[in-house]
């Protein structure tokens, strides 16, 4: 696609016919989680739509993210949407690399001042620069250097958007997210580990199609795909309505499909789309396959306690403390006591020696 | 940190800790304590069969002033008992208290434990505003008895929310819940929530005491 | 269609989505009849369980009309034993579905001929018969 090009000319070059074009529509629509009734909406902001260009960095990740988008056969929807942003600076998937992929990088940041979009995968290290380098850069100083014109930040993974596994306990990186450096742009936070690749598309589709910011909730994640918890839309819900739940991965009630409270899901605590959207091309979901959520999309999920540990049941529990606790009250219970007879007993004596 | 982490991390933590070490000083404090040697001659030995002699007659209803109370009697048991079902028959408690004891037992279904959770909170407001107009409860009533009321209706109130999803978002309201359950433990030792340990040995010991004077209880 | 395909899901029970949803469908066809617009349902919103999408296109039927559409991959479009209630199913060039609706129309838009196509059309024909007549 030519950058002068909306993308309804592109996609007519290309011989997609307006049906073609109102299908792919429709698609988008339903990727972005619009309502249907949106799609003639979508279908006139798109066609009009400028090629955005697209900085994505990656910094303390394990790549899952760019995986799970990647990972999504082409040409889908997504590819199509991809084909339609240039993406200018993708240090995982691009060739060049060291000082050829710093140029690509400053070229896209000047040609598209003020303009860009900035992806970002992966936490920053705050512990010692040296811990997460690109090309002689600590990620801390290309973060700041790269978002200065950028437009939006997009936060990809629980990593960039909280922090993520990185910054789990000890978080001995120092390891801190994108917005807890980045405070004077909009950031979108599209949490996961790792997010559903829709999802990552779907909001590059928002912000194509729009280019706007969706509507965002308290932590900065769009509310289209974080708005209900897996919880609200599970599958399984009528099962923990009647308090019917499996409490082992093989008894009867997990051969019936019973709800996993019990065996430590998540769900209710966490925000994403899994449970409508779901993984594998709308295959499945984790607890489609019998296993709890592990509250993945919401901050600090590594430090919640077991994965495996129902979400009643407390963080803590030391009979060791109690046992304490209890030998310190019996020892209070008898300091008490004894004080409470001496006080008794000199009394008794006074009274004595009043009436002898 | 979470709201939910702290209620369900330290907060639990601390609020235990002072439960049990409350609890056990009060009850070691009070079997401690020296009562004056009795110089009179028994009336009869008395003994065990008195103790829990007492503890029956003094549970159930007493039929001197059955009328006038009678109200006072059926809320309260209908209460206790409501109470019982809610804390320990629903399916997520249980798992707290496995978390804690290591043991679990079978859950009532939750349509049952629904129904007690709202019998025991409408009984308990119903007690409260009671005793707040009824002339000679609200004499005898101090802070205690309402901190106490109270401190019963949160967690009974929450639980429902939380259960319901009504009023915020899930992690809010089971952080609510458990840390109105703990500003529960913390009170109890102190207030008059103590009489879940002290009635029955109070009752036992006043039975063998009227034994021994040879007076039925 | 993807490995992911073939592996059989058993699914041995009920979630009871799929009576919901067909009163949903009852109610936008009698606003259908009393002259109000179409609605249109996307599956990808619906929370279902393994193998519950199967039961509710069983449960739907097929009815008089099938078309299949080849734009941007091949789309099918199915009326349902049920007048008005349309199964549309998208798939790219790879066969991958990228999004399934159920529309409760009278005609689906999607069938319709474009203005632009048209035109595209118009203008290739007009050229034709420039070149045959030439
Ligand atoms: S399986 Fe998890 S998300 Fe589903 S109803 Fe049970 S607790 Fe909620
Ligand atoms: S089901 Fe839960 S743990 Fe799994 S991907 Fe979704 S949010 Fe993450």
């Amino acid at each position: 696609m030519r950058k002068d090009q909306n993308l309804g000319e592109y996609l007519r070059t290309q011989g997609v016919s307006r049906r073609g074009f109102l299908k792919f529509c429709s698609a988008t629509a339903s990727l972005m989680a619009l309502p249907p009734s949106a799609v003639a909406q979508v279908a006139e902001a798109l066609a009009s739509a400028r090629r955005p260009s697209v900085i994505w960095l990656s910094f303390q990740e394990c790549t899952g993210c760019t995986e799970s988008l990647t990972r999504s056969h082409a040409p889908t929807v997504e590819s199509l949407i991809f084909d339609a942003i240039s993406l200018d600076y993708h240090h995982t998937l691009q060739v060049a690399s060291g000082e050829g992929a710093e140029e690509a990088r400053h070229a896209a940041m000047e040609e598209n001042d003020g303009e860009y979009l900035l992806v970002v995968d992966g936490s920053i290290p705050l512990g010692n620069p040296g811990y997460s380098t690109i090309a002689g850069i600590s990620n801390l100083d290309m973060l700041k250097d790269t978002a200065k014109g950028a437009a939006a930040v997009i936060a990809v993974g629980t990593c960039a958007a909280f922090g993520g596994i990185p910054q789990a306990f000890p978080n001995p990186t120092g390891a801190v997210s994108v917005s807890d450096i980045i405070t004077d742009k909009p950031i979108i936070n599209v949490s996961g580990c790792p997010p559903i690749p829709v999802v990552i598309t779907g909001v590059l589709a928002h912000f194509l199609t729009f280019g706007t910011i969706p509507e965002l909730d308290h932590l900065g994640r769009p509310t289209a795909f974080f708005g209900q918890t897996i919880h609200d839309r599970c599958y399984r819900r009528p099962f923990y309505e009647r308090g019917q739940f499996a409490h082992t991965f093989d008894d009867e009630g997990a051969r019936k499909g019973w709800c996993l409270y019990e065996l430590g899901c998540k769900g209710p605590t966490s925000y994403n789309a899994c449970a409508t959207v779901k993984w594998n091309e709308g295959t499945s979901f984790p607890i489609g396959s019998g296993h709890g959520c592990l509250g993945c999309s919401e901050p600090g999920f590594w430090d919640h306690g077991s994965f495996y540990k129902p979400i009643s049941a407390g963080l803590w529990g030391s009979k060791e403390t109690l046992l304490g606790a209890a030998a310190a009250g019996a020892a209070l219970g008898i300091g008490s006591a004894m004080a409470a007879r001496a006080r008794k007993n000199k009394a008794i004596k006074e009274s004595e020696a009043d009436s002898s | 940190m979470t709201l939910l982490d702290f209620a369900r991390g330290p907060a639990l933590q601390w609020s235990l800790i002072i439960l049990v070490t409350g609890i056990i000083w009060r009850i070691v404090g009070a079997l401690l304590l020296s009562s004056r040697k009795d110089l009179s001659v028994a009336r009869r030995k008395s003994g065990l069969n008195d103790g829990l002699g007492a503890i029956a007659t003094r549970s159930l209803p007493a039929h001197t002033f059955e009328k006038r109370i009678r109200f006072q009697h059926v809320t309260g048991y209908a209460w206790h008992l409501a109470l019982f079902v809610t804390v320990l028959f629903f399916g997520p408690h249980i798992l707290f208290f496995e978390s804690l004891l290591g043991f679990s037992w079978p859950a009532l279904p939750n349509g049952i434990v629904l129904f007690s959770a709202a019998v025991a909170l409408a009984i308990l407001i119903a007690l409260l505003i009671r005793r707040a107009n009824h002339p000679v409860q609200k004499l005898i009533s101090n802070a205690d008895d309402y901190i106490s009321v109270i401190l019963c209706i949160l967690p009974l109130l929450t639980g429902i929310l939380a259960f319901a999803h009504i009023g915020g978002r899930y992690e809010t309201l089971l952080a609510i819940h458990l840390l109105s359950i703990e500003a529960l433990f913390i009170w109890f030792p102190f207030g008059k929530l103590m009489h879940s340990a002290m009635t029955f040995p109070a009752r036992f010991q006043a039975g063998t005491s009227f034994g021994r004077k040879g007076i039925k209880a | 269609m993807s490995a992911l395909d073939s592996i059989a899901v058993q699914a041995e029970y009920e979630t009871g989505n799929v009576v919901p949803l067909l009163h949903e469908i009852r109610h936008a066809l009698e606003r259908l009849l009393n002259g109000e617009d179409g609605t249109v349902i996307d599956m990808r919103s619906l929370p279902l369980a393994p193998g519950e999408e199967k039961r509710i296109e069983d449960a739907l039927g097929k009815g008089e009309v099938h078309a299949d559409l080849d734009a941007l991959g091949p789309t099918t479009i199915l009326e349902t034993s049920y007048p008005g209630v349309w199964l549309i199913t998208h798939r790219n060039t790879e066969g991958e579905v990228i999004g399934r609706f159920i529309e409760v129309t009278r005609f689906p838009s999607i069938l319709e001929s474009q203005p632009e196509d048209i035109r595209t059309g118009l203008t290739a024909l007009g050229n034709r018969l420039a070149e045959d007549s030439a």
